[in-house]
């Protein structure tokens, strides 16, 4: 039962400025998946709440308490790396054990910690190998195993998948959404991956560039998102964006978008430049949709189960994404209800 | 293309047994018998007819009756109607035909067949032409030493250039030398002055060294550049500089003929090395791991000692062989603050032997026998660790 808290949260290496003012307030017990590009400080975050970097300005509270200056040892937080981190002259049960080893704690109480972990994370038959006798899967689930053992208040995850192959991952991504729904603790989880944070959030912290760009539930980074680059960074192929020019405004309700003309309600369009956003898998090839149009065709990349369009129309690139059994003609639809609009600063406007 | 892999392989392989029986010649030399000539024309002839003969023959004929064959015909020529040697020449002789035709064994028709068969062979012999000449270079010396160490005065006096070992003269006569070194010259006390400098002063740069080397590695701190590339300019110092200087400091100390002013020259000497070893190896050890360790509540003094110095086990045994070999080997510091028999180390007691004219050849050569064994033996034993330290630290030195 703990949260955390961040406010006005400053961070620079040197001259660089990789965290800006930085503002956040998770839930109990929530699964937090920070996402972004790589060089957005999202790792930063994470290792100054292990207390891995100094916080420069603002600060940073667990459970209403300020542990800016906290040693890392007694944040009652534990960490999972990305490249593991086992002490490789160790088996798995030191390694597991070994900083409730150095808290003096009496070795039937390490022990039963270190078998519940095992048991939890089904390692219980490689507990005297050592590191390098173990597979990528095997050797992250005793780093897991050894952030458990010490029951912390706040788990962090930084990266832990990306060194697993595909395959793996995915099993691995299982694992830790049971893991959550076992434990229930407040985990901090750190990827570049979208897939991961789709799957595994509870909430998810879009940043870009040291700034949250959006934070929600990934329904709602999905199907609300606030700006151009929460909705590309989340879906795969990535959302089209369409650029439309101030003539293509055609009054304040209604926009020409591929040919169409689009009334829409509850906003008032000014004459500037403004974005489209439409998913590929919004864009579709049945009669049903309400507005059509008929574009050049460039590639088809079939997946086996759905094929990905890639097409031209008016300078415009487009992509969509439709069921592999289904036909391709020369005439692609889409619906009002699919469509995003953004301001020329990449802004949603919300209808 | 396969008659010119043949006759390079028969004049490259006959060059190889030119330079096996010239090596063994010159040994039967040292043992005393006259030789007329070395008739290298003809070796070199037999030797090309021999692997000719066993490259046309192949496998029509057993190996061992082959073997056979060729060594006799070999013998025949060279021991018996060139010049008539005695039996144990022969046997020699018979032992390198042995080792030769063992060696060509593999090059047979198919294999001189195929195009590129001759770098094969060039670089094959090449390697064994180093290795036999190389090991020669270097093992005659040690050899003349183990030899002279167990001969008698007479001896000595009597042929200079006799390097054989007479075993007939009995254990203890024998091992004499060896005997007279330690009971009059008193190499018990040198051997044990010798051990507790070179092991304390591994023991001390090892101390000093792992701390320095991780702060080097890890920490930041004003000045780090300057002191991690200052600590090698120290070492560009030839220690003949210094001795001077500190043979005046040392008087006024009152550290001269004393361990302790041995060891404080000796650490300072090896320490920047040492630690230019350790920390290229501390920085190849992942970062994750001792940040993994600050989150298990290790303090610093816990990082090194239940992180650090496990992982570097190999590194630390290098440096520690390292140390040890300069320590043991350093004569200059020895020989410029010892001058006291009773605080000699080894080194410079050898070179008060020598000094002495008194001193018999023989007891010099087995001091120098003693002196280099340990050594050897250490090498050897830890020579796995050695390579495995330096390759891993070097990646990132």
């Amino acid at each position: 039962m703990s949260n955390i808290k961040f406010s006005n949260v400053h961070k620079s290496f040197g001259q660089n400025k990789i965290i800006n003012n930085f503002n956040l307030e998770g839930k109990e017990d929530e699964f937090l998946v920070l996402v972004g590009p790589s060089g957005c400080g999202k790792s930063t975050l994470l290792r100054m709440i292990a207390g891995l970097e100094k916080v420069d300005k603002g600060k940073i509270q667990i459970n209403d308490k300020i542990i800016n200056e906290l040693h890392p040892s007694k944040r009652e937080t534990a960490m999972v790396f990305q490249s593991y981190a086992l002490y490789p002259h160790m088996n798995v049960y030191e390694n597991m054990s070994f900083g409730l080893k150095i808290e003096k704690q009496s070795k039937e109480e390490i022990q039963t910690k270190v078998l519940r972990a095992a048991k939890i994370l089904k390692i219980e038959e490689l507990l005297e190998r050592r590191p390098k006798q173990l597979s990528g899967g095997q050797r992250q689930r005793v780093a897991i195993g050894r952030a458990i053992t010490r029951n912390p208040k706040i788990f962090l995850f930084d990266e832990p998948l990306s060194n697993l192959d595909a395959a793996l991952r995915a099993e691995m991504r299982v694992e830790i959404s049971k893991l959550h729904q076992q434990i229930k603790t407040n985990m901090i989880y750190v990827t570049h991956d979208q897939v991961e944070a789709m799957t595994l959030a509870d909430r998810i912290v879009i940043l870009n560039e040291g700034n949250i760009e959006q934070v929600g539930t990934p329904e709602e980074i999905y199907s609300d998102p606030a700006n151009i680059f929460v909705a590309q960074f989340i879906g795969t192929p990535k959302m089209n964006i369409l650029e439309i020019d101030e003539k293509d405004i055609k009054s304040e309700k209604i926009i020409k978008v591929l040919g169409n003309e689009l009334t829409i309600k509850n906003v008032k369009l000014e004459k500037r430049k403004h974005f489209i956003g439409i998913r590929p898998e919004h864009l579709k090839i049945s009669n049903e949709t309400k507005f059509k149009f008929s574009p050049e065709i460039d590639i088809i990349e079939n997946l086996g189960n759905e094929k990905i369009v890639y097409m031209k129309k008016d300078n415009h690139q487009l992509s969509a994404k439709i069921s592999s059994g289904s036909e391709i003609g020369n005439s692609f639809g889409f619906d009002l209800q699919n469509i995003f609009i953004f301001n020329e600063n990449g802004k949603r406007i919300k209808s | 293309m396969k008659t010119k892999n043949i006759i390079i392989f028969s004049i490259i392989s006959s060059f190889f047994l030119v330079s096996l029986i010239s090596i063994w010649k010159i040994l039967v030399t040292l043992q005393g018998i006259k030789l007329e000539n070395f008739n290298f024309q003809i070796i070199f002839l037999l030797g090309f007819l021999i692997s000719l003969a066993h490259v046309i023959i192949g496998n029509k004929l057993n190996y061992i009756l082959k073997l056979i064959i060729f060594s006799l015909i070999f013998i025949f020529i060279d021991g018996y109607l060139i010049q008539s040697m005695p039996i144990w020449y022969n046997i020699g002789v018979f032992l390198i035909l042995y080792f030769f035709i063992n060696k060509i064994k593999k090059f047979n028709n198919k294999i001189l067949e195929e195009e590129h068969s001759t770098q094969i062979i060039i670089f094959d012999f090449l390697t064994l032409f180093g290795i036999v000449l190389f090991s020669f270079v270097i093992l005659f010396p040690f050899y003349m030493m183990v030899v002279t160490s167990f001969k008698t005065q007479i001896a000595l006096l009597v042929n200079p250039l006799d390097f054989s070992i007479n075993f007939a003269q009995g254990f203890k006569d024998l091992f004499k030398s060896y005997f007279v070194i330690f009971k009059s010259y008193k190499f018990g006390k040198y051997i044990l002055t010798s051990t507790i400098v070179s092991l304390g002063t591994v023991f001390i740069t090892l101390v000093f060294a792992i701390p320095a080397a991780y702060a080097i590695a890890r920490l930041n701190f004003f000045g780090k550049t300057f002191l991690s590339t200052s600590i090698l300019i120290i070492y560009m110092f030839p220690a003949i500089v210094l001795v001077i200087p500190l043979y005046t400091v040392f008087s006024q100390l009152g550290l001269r003929n004393s361990i302790e002013g041995l060891l404080i020259v000796y650490t300072a000497t090896t320490l920047p090395v040492a630690i230019y070893m350790l920390q290229g190896y501390f920085k190849s050890i992942p970062k994750e791991l001792e940040e993994a360790a600050i989150l298990d509540k290790l303090s610093w003094f816990g990082i090194i000692t239940k992180i650090i110095i496990p992982l570097s086990i190999p590194a630390i045994s290098s440096v520690a062989l390292y140390v040890f070999m300069i320590a043991w080997n350093e004569f200059l510091f020895s020989l410029m603050f010892l001058d006291n028999p009773n605080s000699f180390t080894l080194s410079r007691a050898i070179q008060y032997l020598s000094g002495d004219a008194e001193t018999p050849r023989q007891y010099l050569m087995a001091g120098s026998v003693i002196v280099t064994l340990p050594v050897l033996f250490i090498f050897v034993y830890f020579e796995k660790y050695l390579v495995s330290g330096l390759t891993a630290g070097s990646v990132k030195g």
